[in-house]
């Protein structure tokens, strides 16, 4: 804990440490990685794996215990898609924009799936169940134009057909779980 | 059951997977629970096909079924199993007569390909090591390990011509030495597994399916350069070949294949993966090692090269998943088995991954120099929903687009890059008519805008810069100079960027610059997108599509509202010819029709005829008088579909034109040529008085060259003059006897009939050609008596550009269809009159310019057709010196007279020219759309001005709920008479609809134009006109 008390400066004093139990989960996946070159982008793509998204604190955990530069780690985040500092919805929403999917309709149900769900690319619904994204290619060429809910594939999908597509992701959670 | 031991091998693929592969294995493995393991069920990975997923094989039997549910499973366990009877049901039809193909070996898919690469997808069990080790896998890495030398590795890499698969191309033994040589330890073997390019999936597959195949060519490479580390770069998105391969390299490690000792001989290797994170850029080889040393994803200068200075500056060789995947089969075949295979240039063979609006998509692999065609057609199937091939994109993002006339064109890597395309890793998107060219490049450099890493100035601002501009010609923005200016910063992006992606950047752009500049010309001139593609340019794709700009769901929402005369006198704001387009257009308005994504095409044709039928007074249009242009003198020549448009356009805006027509009656081919059963008479006789009452005075039996001048017309004093005569001479034959007494072409056939009422026909008739005149010659001479009649064709029915309803109804009447056939001679009996046609059976070969198979003398024995007349339909020509005189004008490459695209002048100001004697034969809409645009460019040159009133849009009041789901009724075929009752007669064979029927179709109008802000298109400029 001393190093990083050492390096907050008063740029970065505002930032408050993850909680404990994440620290310890952070500890464990960089312990894993800990005689391997290049082992930032490893340990970033699982923490996320594990939290969903690296909110600053958390990236700011990551670059103290492996004596990275704050800046160098956000530099990374920041270069590589895959990453993302802001929590998703229940659900991702990928519309694959590959050259494939492109040239059999991609684009009418991207514009479709933005009108139904209400929100652009890259944003998330206000009830947090959607996030919509785009995609190049999931190399499922040949079945364009191709969806992806999750990990679910949906393939050739028709723009009038969305509506049925959304409808199993749609269940609220109450429902699933009414004790709560 | 039989006793010996089968398997059920279901295709493990990503695209089968996702279409329900999984849950195929455990509905086969409940099902067989029974079956006391003498039939096991299993898993392998990519077997191609992935569009007709999921797919699996019966071995021994050979059988593949394709496109198996869930409950599909019992009867594949009942019948093939236990009774031992294929479910045909489920197998492949045959590309040739439909049937169904049951052995996998005897489908068209699979039998054009050679598969090295993919030796093992599709076969074996992708994680179970001993599976691969059963095929001979390792057993090469065993042998080089043993007995060969580095050099000796090097060396069979050099005969066997192995060049890199990442697309380059740089010979593999060449880097192999280099990196072998190159001074520095440690040295590693990265495998570029960042397989980014959008419309590819080759690498996934081999990842998937024989990820071990990858390990041995790596552990190969490893010995060779002295390597002791390796990491394999996978992009993150896929994460079931992630999964494979950390399977498959435990698996290697456990067996001592991989680790501190390769297969005991000391020498150590490790291997490990490194997944990406999302960056195109990484692709590159340089920005894919930063990623592995855990940076920033940024390429730097080469040189220094990988293989000098790479990971963490050290040595470092890097090669591509496919020529990892190609090494262990050289080692083990020999590199002159590999050498064999492929062309001088390119050995051995390819993976492709096909894609797009073809047929059969999916994974194949091919030997190299193979023909484009024959990956697109034999294998591929051809082209989806009845459209056609428009191009290739071959090589993602850095490569280019390959048109119909190169489809003959050798896979190979000079070939490829010859045509401005590259070969890329291997993704092959086919696009058919329904692609906008201009939308692709703008798709690919908004594509490598997004992932440029914005190191280097040229890629980051140019690309930006190249965008910003096709944005603007998508959106009908574009300007004169757009073209150059992409041309221009095209290639000095190429020439400046710091590494490959800036590179090849351009290349989507230029390429379709290259072979479809006319669609960016009609982008930023016409405002035109002839695919229907761009939204700012396409109200509706039917109306984008109709070349008379009708405003196609303006009319049929109205006459969906019970509102005739308002759809008809909207129809007429565009195209006079309401009545004869009901009947005998070619309806592209159908063809781009959206409702086909979802179950059919709205019968536009079919509800026009509907209301055209309602009108029982004459809808006239808008007509705006002008003195001014009252008393200028037009003249008109031909008394055409075209010059009749452009006099009731011209009439439109107050001008009084003249028609001069040769023939006793005007119509031009509607009258002489489409017979009477197509287009009734009075209905073109209706259209035709309607144009003459807004003032238009048409003079027949008056023929350019034999009762007047061009010359004589301007010295009377007529200020411009719109030349539509049409292409009224007819190609011969060319061959031995044509001259015999019975041989007629078809237009005079058909116009002698037409107009003067009778015609002389025979018993045995054979019609040449495959056009519409050949059809309507053949239904004509069968209603005037003949006993047989034949169209011979030398190419095959598909080719034929007769609209495919009227060959339908030919071949109903009693046509005899013969294609592949070519006439080599008329053979002359009595009187040296016909009494054969000699013939030789064609075959199709390779691709002409056309893009179509071209047909080729076949070998067989010539054979003859009995016939007493021969009815010769093989094309029309221009005279130009009848036509013409002494005029000076220039002409279009064709032979016909060239004109400016929007406004039909020719190279002399006051003489315009639209129809069949400016583009060449063409479609009556055509023509009219033709027409149209002369009277506009007309009263342009006369008046500096652009009046053209009628070319705004218009909002549509009809009711429209955006919300509602589409209703469910189908498409309907229009009735027609009974074959019985059309001998002798030519009585119209379609029959209209009732008009329920009529309302019902208008009503799955999909509207596509709801929401859309009317916009006045086709603008004329000052500037535009010259």
């Amino acid at each position: 804990m001393s190093s990083e008390t050492d390096v907050s400066t008063a740029a970065t004093s505002a930032i408050q440490p993850p909680p404990i139990e994440q620290q310890e989960q952070i500890d464990a996946v960089i312990a894993a990685h800990r005689n391997e070159s290049g082992a930032l982008i490893p340990v970033l793509q699982e923490v996320q794996q594990l939290f969903g998204y690296l909110s600053q604190p958390v990236l700011y955990c990551i670059a103290s215990r492996m004596g990275i530069p704050f800046s160098e780690v956000t530099g990374v985040v920041t270069f590589y898609s895959y990453f993302t500092t802001v929590p998703r919805g229940k659900h991702t929403v990928r519309v694959c924009l590959g050259t494939a999917c492109y040239v059999r309709n991609g684009k009418q149900v991207l514009s479709d799936l933005k009108n139904e769900l209400g929100i652009d690319v890259g944003d998330t619904t206000a009830d947090q169940q959607f996030s919509l994204e785009v995609g190049r290619c999931y190399g499922a060429c040949g079945l364009a134009p191709v969806v992806m809910v999750d990990d679910d594939v949906h393939q050739r999908v028709k723009p009038a057909r969305l509506r049925e597509l959304l409808a199993p992701y749609h269940k609220p959670t109450s429902e699933e779980d009414p004790d709560e | 059951m039989s006793s010996a031991t089968r398997e059920v091998i279901i295709c493990g693929g990503g695209g089968c997977v996702a279409s329900g592969a999984l849950d195929l294995v455990e509905r086969f493995r409940t099902a067989l629970a029974g079956a006391n393991g003498s039939v096991r069920v299993r898993t392998a990975g990519c077997l191609g096909p992935c569009a007709q997923g999921p797919v699996l094989t019966i071995q021994p039997d050979g059988v593949f079924y394709e496109a198996v549910s869930g409950d599909d499973v019992d009867e594949i366990v009942r019948e093939h199993l236990v009774e031992g009877r294929v479910v045909e049901r489920l197998c492949r039809p045959s590309v040739t007569d439909g049937k169904p193909v049951p052995k996998l070996a005897d489908l068209s898919f699979f039998r054009h390909q050679t598969k090295v690469v993919l030796r093992n997808c599709g076969r074996i069990d992708p994680v179970d090591i001993n599976e691969y080790r059963a095929t001979g896998g390792y057993d090469a890495l065993e042998s080089v390990l043993k007995s060969n030398s580095a050099d000796e590795v090097i060396e069979m890499l050099r005969v066997s011509g192995l060049r890199g698969r990442g697309g380059a191309g740089f010979p593999t033994w060449k880097k192999w030495e280099f990196a072998r040589d190159a001074e520095g330890k440690p040295k590693y073997v990265v495998c570029n597994a960042d397989e980014g390019d959008p419309g590819a999936f080759m690498d996934r597959s081999i990842l998937e399916g024989d990820p071990h195949g990858l390990i041995e060519g790596m552990a190969i490479a490893a010995y060779t350069i002295g390597a002791t580390q390796g990491y394999i770069y996978v992009r993150a998105e896929y994460p079931l070949a992630v999964s494979r391969l950390t399977k498959a390299i435990d698996a290697a490690r456990s067996a001592g294949i991989l680790g501190v000792s390769m297969m005991g001989t000391g020498i150590a290797f490790n291997l490990g993966i490194r997944m990406g994170s999302g960056a195109f850029v990484c692709g590159e080889e340089t920005a894919l090692m930063a990623s592995i040393e855990g940076r920033r994803g940024e390429p730097r200068p080469r040189p220094p090269f990988p293989v000098e200075k790479g990971l963490w500056q050290s040595p470092t060789l890097l090669n591509n998943v496919e020529t990892y995947a190609n090494i262990p089969a050289i080692m083990a075949n020999g590199p002159e088995w590999f050498a064999a295979m492929g062309t001088a240039q390119s050995r051995g063979t390819k993976v492709f991954a096909l894609a797009g609006a073809v047929k059969n998509s999916g994974l194949v692999e091919v030997p190299m120099g193979t023909p484009l065609g024959e990956l697109i057609y034999d294998i591929g199937g051809g082209i989806t929903g009845g459209k056609s091939f428009k191009a290739a994109q071959i090589g993602g993002p850095s490569g280019g687009c390959i048109p119909r006339e190169h489809l003959s064109v050798p896979l190979d890597y000079e070939s490829v890059t010859k045509l401005g395309a590259i070969m890329g890793s291997g993704g092959l998107i086919v696009m058919d008519d329904d692609t906008c060219m201009v939308d692709v490049a703008r798709f690919f450099l908004e594509f490598v805008q997004e992932e440029s890493c914005g190191k280097c100035v040229p890629c980051r601002v140019g690309t930006k810069r190249m965008l910003e501009i096709l944005e603007r010609i998508c959106a009908g923005a574009g300007v004169e100079g757009d073209i150059e200016t992409l041309e221009t910063l095209g290639r000095q992006i190429k020439d400046t960027s710091l590494c490959g992606l800036g590179q090849s950047a351009p290349n989507p752009v230029l390429s379709t610059i290259r072979y479809f500049r006319h669609e960016y010309e009609a982008h930023i001139r016409e405002r035109h997108c002839e695919a229907g593609v761009c939204p700012s340019l396409v109200r509706a794709p039917c109306q984008s599509a109709c070349p008379a700009g009708v405003d196609v769901p303006g009319f049929v929402s109205l006459v969906g509202e019970e509102r005739y005369a308002e759809a008809l006198r909207l129809h007429r704001e565009r195209n006079p010819f309401a009545a004869v387009c009901a009947r005998v257009c070619f309806h592209t308005c159908e063809d781009k029709c959206r409702r086909a994504s979802l179950d059919d095409s709205v019968a536009i044709r079919g509800i026009k005829r509907f209301m055209v039928d309602q009108e029982i007074v004459i809808q006239h249009p808008r007509v705006i008088e002008n003195e001014d242009n009252e008393r200028r003198r037009i003249a008109i020549i031909g008394g055409g579909p075209a010059g009749l448009s452009c006099g009731y356009f011209l009439a439109r805006l107050g001008y009084r034109p003249v028609v001069f027509e040769a023939e006793q009656r005007p119509g031009g081919m509607l009258v002489q040529t489409i017979p009477a059963y197509r287009l009734p008479r009075e209905t073109l006789a209706r259209e035709i008085r309607m144009i003459e009452q807004l003032g238009v005075k048409i003079n027949t039996n008056m023929a350019l060259g034999r009762d007047f001048t061009l010359n004589d017309l301007r010295d009377q004093g007529y200020e411009a003059i719109f030349l539509a005569v049409g292409a009224p001479s007819g190609m011969t034959l060319s061959i031995e006897g044509e001259d015999a007494a019975g041989v007629v072409e078809a237009n005079e056939f058909l116009r002698e009939y037409n107009i003067r009422g009778s015609v002389p026909v025979g018993k045995k008739v054979v019609v040449v050609g495959g056009g519409n005149a050949a059809i309507d010659a053949a239904r004509t001479a069968l209603r005037l008596g003949a006993a047989e009649v034949t169209v011979v064709y030398r190419r095959s029915q598909e080719q034929m550009p007769a609209y495919a309803e009227e060959i339908a109804e030919a071949l109903h009447e009693g046509v005899t269809l013969r294609c592949l056939t070519q006439p080599i001679e008329v053979i002359k009996g009595e009187n040296a009159a016909v009494r054969a046609l000699k013939c030789s059976e064609m075959a199709l070969g390779d691709f002409d310019r056309s893009g179509r198979r071209r047909a080729t003398e076949g070998g067989g024995q010539p054979f003859t057709i009995e016939a007493d007349q021969v009815i010769v339909a093989i094309g029309q020509r221009l005279d130009v010196e009848s036509v013409l005189g002494e005029l000076e004008v220039e002409l279009a490459s064709n032979g016909f007279i060239k004109t400016d695209q929007l406004t039909g002048q020719t190279s002399q100001p006051w003489l315009f020219s639209g129809g069949d004697v400016a583009s060449g034969p063409a479609s009556v809409v055509g023509a009219i759309a033709a027409g149209e645009r002369a009277a506009v460019g007309i009263d342009f040159m006369l008046t500096g001005e652009d009046h053209a009133f009628w070319r705004m849009e218009n909002a549509l009041d009809t009711d429209y709920d955006p919300d509602a789901d589409p209703v469910p009724f189908p498409r309907e075929p229009m009735p027609t008479v009974p074959v019985e009752r059309r001998k002798w007669s030519f009585e119209e064979v379609e029959l209209p609809w009732n008009e329920s029927v009529a309302l019902r179709q208008c009503k799955r109008c999909l509207r596509c134009d709801y929401g859309k802000t009317p916009v006045r298109k086709e603008i004329l400029y000052a500037e535009a006109h010259h």
